[in-house]
């Protein structure tokens, strides 16, 4: 029966005891078909869905409390065997094939996802940090994001945790002379990004400064309210810079925010313990902190995720343009890039010698700011 | 088995002991349990809605509990100022102090710890700093250093001054040879703590008004004006309150050294004016904007203009013996300069960092009324915390609270 | 003691160097470096390019993808309509109102340099309606219709090639696929007009005042 489980269960030590639900002519077994009556996993007298909800807690709870704390925290401190999040991952997948039968599951069933939903909660708060997973961990992470969105939401999303290719160095250029200030960039990035709508927060902003003045951003307008572009004025938009050098990694006392080695400045939302050391460290205002709990209508949560981009953040923690990490490492412009009508905005892989970015770093005037700094942005500025 | 024993009646001892006292000690000890009690309940509010119940922004992402938090770690450090001429230097005058400065030291560091955690987004990952079973960034995150420090120094003055208390409890003489190390060690530490701190700013080419070569020293001198100003206050308090005699003699050797500091910090704040105001580049906005206002922002305008002048006028009283040795005169200077000090060092130094913005963008900060009860119920902490430490000390010191001598034999046949 | 302190301090900054950003001077160093083997990683940017039917061309040394232009035109080929001269055109079409409303494109007005440097004449053939011609004389099919626009945009058409100017369709790995300049700029009318921006940030509104 243990293959073809269609949620995953706890091990509490009573499978033994565990009648097998027997198959029905749907092909599935234990609850969800509702042609013959699931078995509970400890059903021997009769109770009361309230009781046995209360009972699976404590079991959970004592579960928890002895078993998980040596078996499932810090995996990558003591090495952990991975059976149970391969098994996670089946699940899973078989579950986005049938995953409607689930939700009309009974009251037992509710328990069941209960007990799931705790059981993921807790692995997630115990696991370790995503640099440092391994490539199983980091598709159990995954896996399990995934599936506690399906608890939560009933719904599906798309998360990958695609690593970084070799022989990609992500950059970016941005001619000043054609952007004008239309911000289908910032719309597009608050989109595709999942950014909270409370706080209307976003990644990028695009400053208006006077034709003739040189670049003054105090004196730039980073929130012009008028139709554009403005007689006399150009724009310049700004972003996180992805430093080669960058400040940022250097401060975080925790490792939560790194470089990958395709170059993309990236955080790990779930190890980032919120102290802004970051923020404070970056000279281009490239990060932005979720005060309060980050908020998208449900319709318009953009499903397509990745572990390092656009998944759905938590209160506390940093976050950042990552180039649309769930884009660009499939081969995807960023959403800004996408977006922009003016073809302001060039990407591309630095170390390819026929990609634009390349000739652009060659052929234009290019010029990056604060570069005094050392940080070494990849970000490039130019005019035509 | 025998020091175990003593050791569990000294807790117990101390447990009742501070648990007994004058009505003043009650109404004090209810007084700071409900301001805490206020400050947990901001500080519930805050871990519910998150951050956004603060006045920080992205633009100021640090405010009134990392300004906290930077100046008592100053007075944490200070405490060497104490334990060097007792310990190492042997200097017998401090001696009386000596005990009371650890303890104020500990309820510091305790406060600064405090003041981090209330200013984290995710306190329950905090774990992820705990070296072992999360990942440190070390040795690049100079946060990560802090942490270190703030804990070992935290360790080192709860050790010592535990040895001697026990010891003194049982009746014994401390040995001299086994706390000296430690307090060697405690007087790097302490100039570590502080500097790794200052570090913590003065790393960040960001932000100009923090990157530069002398935050590291003025930190210094501007902790060892403040903490031992604390600690005559509060030997001023425990003179007043309790029977533990302090002499004058020690009071005014401890109103030296914040003399001297006081006097070594007002230069490095010349040399800073100085640099800042002589030539003024774009890097010297924040400093215009601290001292005369940006663009119409002036908040922080009536706080500077207020701590300058204290420690002007402290510094200068203090400079005169005769004012010094008069110990009303002592008592305000060191209350001015604690609190001109507190401003300067506090958020003086923290909100200029971030204004302008690395686009120069002004935005001002201003804390709100969680923000400050969570302050307060912080620093209620911490004065509860010190002022358990210091009665049970004292206690110890004034020999009520010793180990009966039948149980003395007993642990030291065993 | 303050030997074995000291010495442990001076070891834990030797280990804080950063990481191996130290083999380079710089990121452009780097970026020559490692750039010298590169390999194609093997992403492709082919299925976002979604149903855009595209022709293939190849400039100096540059070669890539431009969308197809002729089958996006409403009714190509023009000589369907255009087997008589665009004065009797005119004529017939304003007493065939259907025709007028629907069919044709009077409503065009050339706006695009001024009146002496360009007319529709200067890349429509009276003759060939199907095809466009040079300054020259020359014949241009509609699917390279770039080819007219660099004779006078000379520079924006080498930024083009490099990619500098113009969007990129499907992404940044390859098949290198971009727009043309007619798929941005009406060629009639290439000024693009203002507007207003796509959003504010109305917290940021009210933190300004």
């Amino acid at each position: 029966m243990g293959d073809k489980k269609k949620w995953f269960q706890l091990d509490l030590g009573l499978n033994k005891k565990q009648v097998v639900a027997g198959s029905c002519g749907c092909g599935k077994t234990s609850g969800g078909c509702g042609s013959h009556a699931p078995e509970p996993p400890k059903n021997e007298h009769t109770i009361s869905a309230e009781e046995f909800d209360t009972a699976v807690e404590q079991e959970l709870m004592e579960e928890t409390m002895v078993g998980q704390t040596r078996k499932d925290g810090f995996q990558q401190v003591f090495d952990v065997k991975m059976d149970r999040r391969t098994a996670f991952r089946k699940l899973t997948a078989s579950l986005l094939v049938g995953a409607g039968a689930v939700h009309t599951s009974c009251s037992v069933t509710a328990g069941e996802e209960a007990k799931e939903k705790a059981q993921i909660d807790w692995e997630e708060q115990f696991k370790g940090n995503y640099k440092l997973m391994t490539q199983e961990e980091k598709q159990a992470t995954v896996d399990r994001l995934v599936r506690s969105y399906q608890l939560r939401k009933k719904e599906n999303i798309k998360m990958s945790a695609t690593d970084a290719s070799k022989d990609v160095l992500f950059g970016y250029a941005f001619n000043i002379s054609k952007c004008q200030g239309y911000m289908d960039c910032v719309s597009a990035c608050v989109e595709e990004n999942n950014q909270d709508r409370n706080s209307q927060m976003q990644y990028i902003r695009i400053h208006e400064m006077k034709d003739g003045e040189g670049f003054k951003f105090n004196e730039a307008d980073d929130n012009y309210y008028h139709e554009v572009p403005a007689e006399g004025h150009f724009y310049m938009g700004t972003q996180c810079f992805h430093c080669d050098n960058p400040p940022c990694v250097n401060v975080c006392p925790v490792q939560a925010t790194w470089r990958e080695e395709d170059g993309l400045v990236v955080v790990d939302y779930d190890w980032c313990i919120g102290c802004r050391y970051c923020m404070a460290a970056c000279p281009y205002d490239g990060r932005r902190f979720n005060w309060s709990k980050p908020e998208v209508p449900e319709d318009e949560i953009n499903k397509n995720q990745h572990y390092l981009g656009n998944r759905l953040r938590k209160k506390g923690v940093m976050e950042k343009c990552t180039f649309c990490v769930q884009r660009s490492r499939a081969g995807k412009d960023p959403a800004c890039v996408e977006a922009c009508p003016t073809g302001a905005r060039i990407f591309g892989n630095l170390l390819d010698p026929d990609s634009t970015i390349r000739w652009v770093l060659e052929n234009k005037q290019v010029f990056r700011l604060k570069e005094d700094l050392g940080t070494e942005p990849k970000f490039w500025y130019f005019m035509d | 088995m025998g020091t175990f024993r003593a050791f569990r009646h000294m807790v117990k001892d101390s447990l009742d002991y501070i648990t007994h006292g004058s009505k003043t000690y009650h109404i004090w000890m209810i007084f700071l349990t409900v301001i805490m009690l206020i400050g947990m309940y901001c500080y519930s509010i805050q871990l519910d809605e998150g951050l956004s119940v603060t006045g920080m922004t992205d633009r100021v992402s640090w405010g009134l509990y990392i300004s906290n938090f930077t100046f008592l770690v100053g007075v944490a450090a200070a405490a060497v100022m104490l334990v060097m001429p007792t310990y190492v230097l042997k200097d017998i005058d401090f001696k009386q102090a000596v005990l009371i400065g650890e303890g104020l030291a500990v309820a510091a560091l305790v406060m600064c710890l405090a003041f981090v955690v209330a200013d984290m987004g995710g306190p329950s990952v905090l774990w992820h700093m705990i070296p072992g079973i999360g990942v440190f960034n070390f040795p690049n995150s100079m946060l990560a250093w802090d942490v270190i420090v703030l804990n070992g120094y935290l360790f080192i003055n709860i050790t010592i001054p535990l040895y001697i208390l026990f010891r003194h409890y049982q009746g014994k003489e401390a040995q001299s040879k086994i706390y000296i190390p430690g307090s060697i060690i405690s007087v790097l530490w302490a100039v570590a703590i502080h500097l790794v701190t200052a570090f913590l700013y003065q790393g960040l080419q960001a932000r100009p008004f923090w990157n530069n070569a002398l935050l590291g020293p003025r930190f210094l001198a501007s902790a060892f004006a403040a903490g031992p100003a604390l600690i005559i206050l509060v030997l001023a308090a425990i003179r007043k309150f309790s029977e533990f005699k302090i002499e004058d003699k020690t009071i005014s050797k401890i109103a030296m050294i914040v003399t001297v500091a006081a006097q070594i910090n007002l230069i490095m704040l010349i040399s800073e004016l100085f640099k800042e105001f002589y030539a003024p580049t774009h890097h010297s906005e924040s400093a215009y904007y601290l001292f005369f206002g940006l663009e119409g922002k002036s908040a922080l305008l009536p706080w500077i203009w207020t701590s300058i002048p204290l420690n002007i006028l402290a510094t200068v009283l203090l400079t005169f013996h005769k004012l010094r040795n008069n110990f009303k005169v002592l008592y305000f200077c060191c209350f001015i300069l604690f609190v001109a000090i507190w401003i300067e060092k506090g958020f003086g130094l923290i909100v200029p960092g971030f204004i302008p913005g690395p686009y120069g963008k002004i935005a001002e900060y201003t804390p709100t009324w969680i923000e400050i009860w969570v302050t307060l119920g912080i620093w209620a902490m911490g004065a509860f915390v010190f002022t358990m430490l210091a009665k049970t000390s004292i206690g110890i010191e004034l020999g009520k609270l010793r180990y009966k001598k039948k149980k003395v034999l007993e642990s030291e046949t065993a | 003691m303050l030997r074995i302190v000291f010495s442990l301090v001076i070891l834990c900054g030797m280990f804080s160097c950063k990481h191996k950003e130290g083999e380079y001077h710089s990121l452009k160093e780097k970026i020559v470096e490692e750039g010298k083997h590169y390999q194609d990683p093997g992403i492709s940017s082919e299925a976002y390019m979604g149903d855009i039917k595209t022709v293939e061309i190849t400039e100096g040394v540059r070669t890539f993808l431009i969308p197809e232009r002729k089958s996006q035109i409403k009714s190509y080929a023009c000589t369907e309509c255009h087997s008589k001269s665009v004065e009797q055109l005119q004529k017939e079409s304003w007493e065939q109102k259907d025709l007028w409303e629907h069919k044709a494109h009077w409503d065009i007005k050339v706006n695009h340099a001024n009146e002496n440097a360009m007319n529709c004449a200067t890349c429509h053939n009276n003759n060939d309606m199907d095809n466009l011609h040079s300054l020259t004389g020359n014949t241009i099919d509609f699917n390279q219709s770039y080819q007219l626009c660099a004779q006078c945009h000379s520079a924006q058409f080498e930024d083009w090639k490099g990619g500098a100017h113009g969007k990129n369709i499907g992404g940044w790995a390859k098949p290198r696929a971009a727009m043309t300049c007619v798929n941005c700029h009406n060629p009639h009318e290439p000024q693009i007009a203002s507007k207003w921006p796509a959003r504010f940030n109305t917290e940021k509104v009210k933190e300004r005042k």
